[in-house]
C-alpha cells in the first residue's frame, strides 16, 4: 500500500514503527511506565524524534516530511496497538493547528521545534459540540492578557507549547500559543485510569503574550479541522488497540487448556471472537475510507472522520470488555496487559467528545446534505 | 486514632432479636441500631485507606453486627444463629442498604460458604469449633478451590494431599483465593486419589489453617490496583485427619454446597444496595439536573437497567421463598439465574454511569475500600463487576449449566 500523494509505504511505515514500539514500548515497560504514574517515557520519546515520527506532518519547508492523514493512521494505530505512552497525537495536532497560520518566523520556530521532537505539543480537547472555551483573551500593554482555564489538555503536562482556544473581548474565538513555563500558569496533571496517558488542567492569571502568540488563522475552520483529524486518530489508536487485544485473546484461547481441550474450541467462545472480527474489519473499512478522504481534503471527511470515531471506539471498547472476561482470572489481574487496553479504550471513548456528541454531530451532518 | 476506629459509642443496648415476633419492631430496632452505630462518614474514611485499615474496620463492623446477633442470624439456632426467617433477613438487608452501612466483605466466606459446607457435611466437632469460631472472634476463612490449571475445569485440581498416619501431607498451588493474606483457615480442596477413572471421584475436602507450617500466601493485584486475592503455595503442609470434611474423595460432592452458597443470600444483600444505589442515582440526576435525564436514549437506559434490577429483587424474593417452604429443597435454577441476571445488570449499569460520567469519570479516584459495588467512583465500580462474571463459575459456565440441566439441550 503507497500514499499516491506522498510516494510513501505504509506497510514498511508500519512495520517499521511497529518494530521500534515492540522493543521501545514492550508491555513491560509500558505497565512500568504506568506503575509509576509517569509523564513522560524521555527515552521512548527521543528515539521517536529520533526517527523523524515528530516530523512526520509538518512542511517540508519546516523541516519536516509534509506527510499526511494516511501516514498519521498508520502511526497511531501503531501506538494504540502497543498501548504506547507516548504525547505524540498532542504534538501532532499542535502542528496540524500551526500549518493553518502561513509562514512566518515565530510559526516556523514552533514547528521546526515540535518536529524536531525538541517540543512536545498539547491542544485544547475540541468536541463535536460547538467550539466553547473557558480562556478569556483581552489586550493590554502592547500585547495580550490571557486570563481562565484550560481543562483536559490530553498529556498536557509533558507538554511544553500549549495551542489552547480562547474567547477575545468581542466575543471571537481565537487561537494562542502558551509556554507552560511563564509566569501566572499553572498546570496541573489529572492522572486517568488509563495510566498511559493524562490529562492536565491549567489555570492562567493575568498571562502577559506578545501579540504574535495570537494565531492569524480562521478560529472555526481550524478547530473544525482538528477534530476531524484527532477524531481520526484516536480511531486508528482504538483499531490498532482492539486488533492487538483480540490477537492476545485468540492466542491465550488457543493456548489455554481446560476440560481436556483449548478454551478456543468452545463455541460459545468462538462465536463472540468471530463477532468481534467482524466489527473489526466492518469499522477498519469506514476509518480506512475516513483517512482516504481527509488526506484528499474531501468535503465529507469530517462527517465520516466523526462517525469512524464513534464507532471503532465502541468496537475497541467491547473487545477489550470481553478480552478480560475470555481470559478469566488472569485477564483481571494488574500483571496482565489486558487491563491497559480496557482503559485506554474507555479513555478513547470520551476523548474529544463520546458517542453520543459524535452521533449526533453525524446525523446534523447527513440532514444538512440530505 | 486510625482511620478504622469509629467514634460513635451507642446510646444504649441494641436488641433487635428481642422484637422477632414483631416485625414492625423489629425493623424499627434494626434501623435504630443501625443509625447509632454506622458512622456517617464511614465511606470518605475508607476512601483510599491501606489495608491495614480496611481490614481493621471491617473487623470493627463485624463485632459491632456480633453485639446485637446481627452477624450470624441467618444460621441454624442449634449452629449458633438467631434461626430467623426470610422476612428477617429480608428487613435486615433493606435496613442495611438503606443504611448505607458497610458490607461484611472479608467475612463473606466465614459467613456463607463455611456455613453451607459445615451444615451438611461437617462433623459435630468442627461445627463446634470453627462455627464458634466465626460467631464469637471472627475469624476470617478463605476458599482454596481454583488452581492455575483448574479454573472452570474446577474437577481437574492437583493439589496431592497424602495421607500418612492421622495426618494428610500437602503439596501444591491455590490461586484467586479472596482475603487469603488475612485469612486465619481456607476451604481446601485436594486431590487424594490420582487413580480415579472419574477426576470428580478423587477429590477430598479439607480445613487448612493458614497458620499452619509449609503454607506460603503471595497477594496478586488485580487490575482495580487492589490486592483482594491471593496465591497460596502448600509445601509439606500437615492437616490432621480431623479437619477432612466428609470422607475421603467425596470432596467434589461437598463442594457443590459450598458453591451454591454463593448464589444466595450475597445476591441477596447486594441487590438491595443495587436498589439503592438506582434510587441515589436518580436522586442526585434530579438534583443536578443532569444532562442524561433530558437524553432519550440514556433516559431509556437508565429505565431499562432499573426495570432489570427490579426483576431481580422479585427473582430473588421469589427464590427465597421456595428456601423457606422447604430448606433442603431450594431451586436448583433460580440461583443460577440470579447470579447471571445480577452480572449481567451489574456490568451494563456500572458500564452506563462511566459513559455518562464523560471525560470526568476518566480521571483516577481512591476506592472506596468496603463500599461495595456501586461506590459512584464509576470507572472503580465498572472494572469491579468482572469478579462477578468470573468468579464462583464463569457466566459462560453458568449458562451451559442452565442449557444442559435446565433446559435439556445435550451435552
Ligand atoms: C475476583 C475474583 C475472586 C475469586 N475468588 C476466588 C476464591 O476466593 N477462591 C477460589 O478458589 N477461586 C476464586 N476465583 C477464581 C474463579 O473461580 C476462577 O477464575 C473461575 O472459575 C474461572 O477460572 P479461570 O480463571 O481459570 O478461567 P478459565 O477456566 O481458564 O476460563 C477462561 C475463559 O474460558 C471460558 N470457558 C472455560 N471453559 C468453558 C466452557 N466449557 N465453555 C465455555 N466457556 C468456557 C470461561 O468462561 C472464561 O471466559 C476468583 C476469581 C475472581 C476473578
Amino acid at each position: 500500500m503507497t500514499d499516491t500523494e506522498t510516494g510513501m509505504d505504509l506497510i514498511a511505515l508500519r512495520d517499521g514503527v511497529r518494530g521500534v514500539l515492540a522493543e521501545q514500548a514492550s508491555h513491560e515497560r509500558v505497565k512500568a511506565f504506568a506503575d509509576a504514574e509517569q509523564i513522560l517515557d524521555k527515552a521512548l520519546w527521543d528515539q521517536a524524534a529520533g526517527l523523524g515520527w515528530t516530523a512526520l506532518s509538518a512542511p517540508e519547508c519546516f523541516g519536516g516530511l509534509g506527510l499526511g492523514a494516511l501516514e498519521l493512521g498508520v502511526v497511531q494505530q501503531e501506538l494504540g496497538r502497543a498501548v504506547a505512552p507516548l504525547p505524540w497525537l498532542g504534538t501532532m495536532l499542535a502542528v496540524e493547528i500551526l500549518s493553518h497560520a502561513g509562514e512566518g518566523p515565530q510559526v516556523a520556530a514552533w514547528t521546526e521545534g515540535l518536529a524536531t521532537g525538541t517540543r512536545i505539543g498539547a491542544v485544547s480537547m475540541v468536541t463535536p459540540e460547538a467550539l466553547s472555551t473557558d480562556l478569556i483573551l483581552s489586550s493590554g500593554a502592547g500585547g495580550l492578557v490571557l486570563n481562565g482555564f484550560a481543562g483536559d489538555l490530553m498529556d498536557g503536562s509533558a507538554a511544553d507549547l500549549l495551542i489552547l482556544l480562547a474567547r477575545r473581548e468581542d466575543g471571537k474565538l481565537a487561537w494562542v500559543v502558551v509556554e507552560p513555563s511563564i509566569d501566572g500558569v499553572t498546570p496541573e496533571k489529572i492522572g486517568t485510569v488509563d495510566r498511559t496517558r493524562h490529562l492536565a488542567q491549567v489555570r492562567f492569571t493575568d498571562v502577559w503574550l506578545p501579540s504574535e502568540r495570537l494565531l492569524a488563522v480562521d478560529a472555526e475552520r481550524v478547530g473544525q479541522a482538528l477534530l476531524a483529524t484527532a477524531s481520526l486518530a484516536i480511531a486508528a489508536d482504538c483499531d490498532g488497540g482492539a486488533n492487538a487485544i483480540l490477537e492476545l485473546t485468540l492466542d491465550y484461547l488457543k493456548t489455554r487448556q481446560q476440560f481436556g481441550k483449548p478454551i478456543g474450541s468452545f463455541q460459545a467462545l468462538k462465536h463472540r471472537c468471530a463477532e468481534h472480527k467482524i466489527a473489526l474489519v466492518a469499522s477498519g473499512g469506514l476509518l480506512a475510507e475516513a483517512t482516504d478522504r481527509l488526506a484528499r481534503g474531501d468535503d465529507e471527511a469530517l462527517r465520516l472522520a466523526l462517525a469512524a470515531k464513534a464507532l471503532c471506539a465502541s468496537v475497541y471498547f467491547r473487545i477489550a470488555e470481553d478480552a478480560v472476561q475470555l481470559h478469566g482470572g488472569i485477564g483481571y489481574t494488574w500483571e496482565h496487559p489486558c487491563h491497559l487496553y480496557l482503559k485506554r479504550a474507555r479513555l478513547n471513548q470520551q476523548l474529544f467528545g463520546g458517542e453520543t456528541a459524535h452521533l449526533d454531530r453525524v446525523a446534523q451532518l447527513l440532514l444538512a446534505a440530505a | 486514632m486510625t482511620l478504622s476506629t469509629p467514634t460513635v459509642s451507642p446510646a444504649r443496648v441494641f436488641d433487635p432479636l428481642a422484637h422477632k415476633d414483631d416485625l414492625t419492631a423489629f425493623r424499627a430496632e434494626v434501623r435504630a441500631w443501625l443509625e447509632a452505630v454506622v458512622p456517617a462518614d464511614w465511606q470518605t474514611r475508607m476512601t483510599g485507606a491501606d489495608e491495614a485499615d480496611y481490614v481493621a474496620f471491617q473487623r470493627w463492623w463485624f463485632a459491632e453486627m456480633q453485639k446485637v446477633g446481627l452477624a450470624t442470624p441467618h444460621w441454624p439456632r442449634d449452629w449458633g444463629g438467631a434461626d430467623i426467617g426470610i422476612r428477617h433477613q429480608t428487613i435486615i438487608f433493606e435496613e442495611v442498604a438503606r443504611a448505607g452501612a458497610p458490607g461484611p466483605e472479608l467475612f463473606v466466606i466465614s459467613l456463607y460458604h463455611l456455613p453451607a459446607t459445615l451444615f451438611g457435611h461437617g462433623s459435630q466437632a468442627q461445627r463446634d469449633r470453627y462455627l464458634t469460631g466465626v460467631k464469637e472472634r471472627g475469624e476470617v476463612w478463605c476458599q482454596g478451590f481454583s488452581e492455575p490449571n483448574a479454573g472452570s475445569d474446577l474437577a481437574s485440581l492437583r493439589t496431592r494431599a497424602e495421607r500418612r498416619g492421622d495426618v494428610y501431607v500437602v503439596n501444591g498451588q491455590k490461586v484467586w483465593s479472596s482475603y487469603g493474606a488475612f485469612a486465619d483457615y481456607c476451604l481446601l480442596l485436594a486431590r487424594t486419589d490420582f487413580e480415579a477413572p472419574k477426576k470428580q471421584a478423587g477429590i477430598t475436602y479439607f480445613i487448612l489453617d493458614m497458620k499452619a507450617p509449609g503454607v506460603t500466601v503471595r497477594p496478586i493485584r488485580q487490575a482495580t490496583g487492589q490486592s483482594e486475592f491471593c496465591e497460596i503455595f502448600l509445601d509439606n503442609v500437615e492437616i490432621p485427619v480431623a479437619d477432612r470434611i466428609g470422607e475421603e474423595n467425596a470432596g467434589w460432592m461437598i463442594a457443590q454446597s459450598t458453591l451454591s452458597a454463593e448464589r444466595g443470600l450475597i445476591v441477596f444483600e447486594l441487590s438491595e444496595r443495587m436498589a439503592r444505589a438506582f434510587d441515589a442515582d436518580l436522586a442526585e440526576a434530579k438534583r443536578t439536573d443532569a444532562a442524561w435525564l433530558k437524553d432519550d436514549q440514556l433516559r431509556r437506559e437508565f429505565t431499562a437497567a432499573y426495570s432489570d434490577m427490579v426483576t431481580l429483587r422479585l427473582m430473588i424474593r421469589a427464590m427465597m421463598q421456595e428456601v423457606e417452604a422447604d430448606p433442603h429443597m431450594g431451586s436448583a435454577t433460580l440461583p443460577t439465574y440470579i447470579k447471571i441476571h445480577f452480572s449481567n445488570i451489574l456490568r451494563r449499569y456500572t458500564d452506563f454511569r462511566v459513559r455518562i460520567g464523560g471525560l470526568a469519570a476518566q480521571a483516577q479516584q481512591p476506592a472506596v475500600m468496603g463500599g461495595g459495588h456501586q461506590t459512584g467512583n464509576a470507572m472503580h465500580d465498572f472494572i469491579l463487576s468482572y469478579a462477578w462474571s468470573i468468579s464462583g463459575g464463569t457466566v459462560e459456565i453458568l449458562k451451559t449449566v442452565i442449557a444442559e440441566r435446565v433446559l435439556g439441550l445435550p451435552r
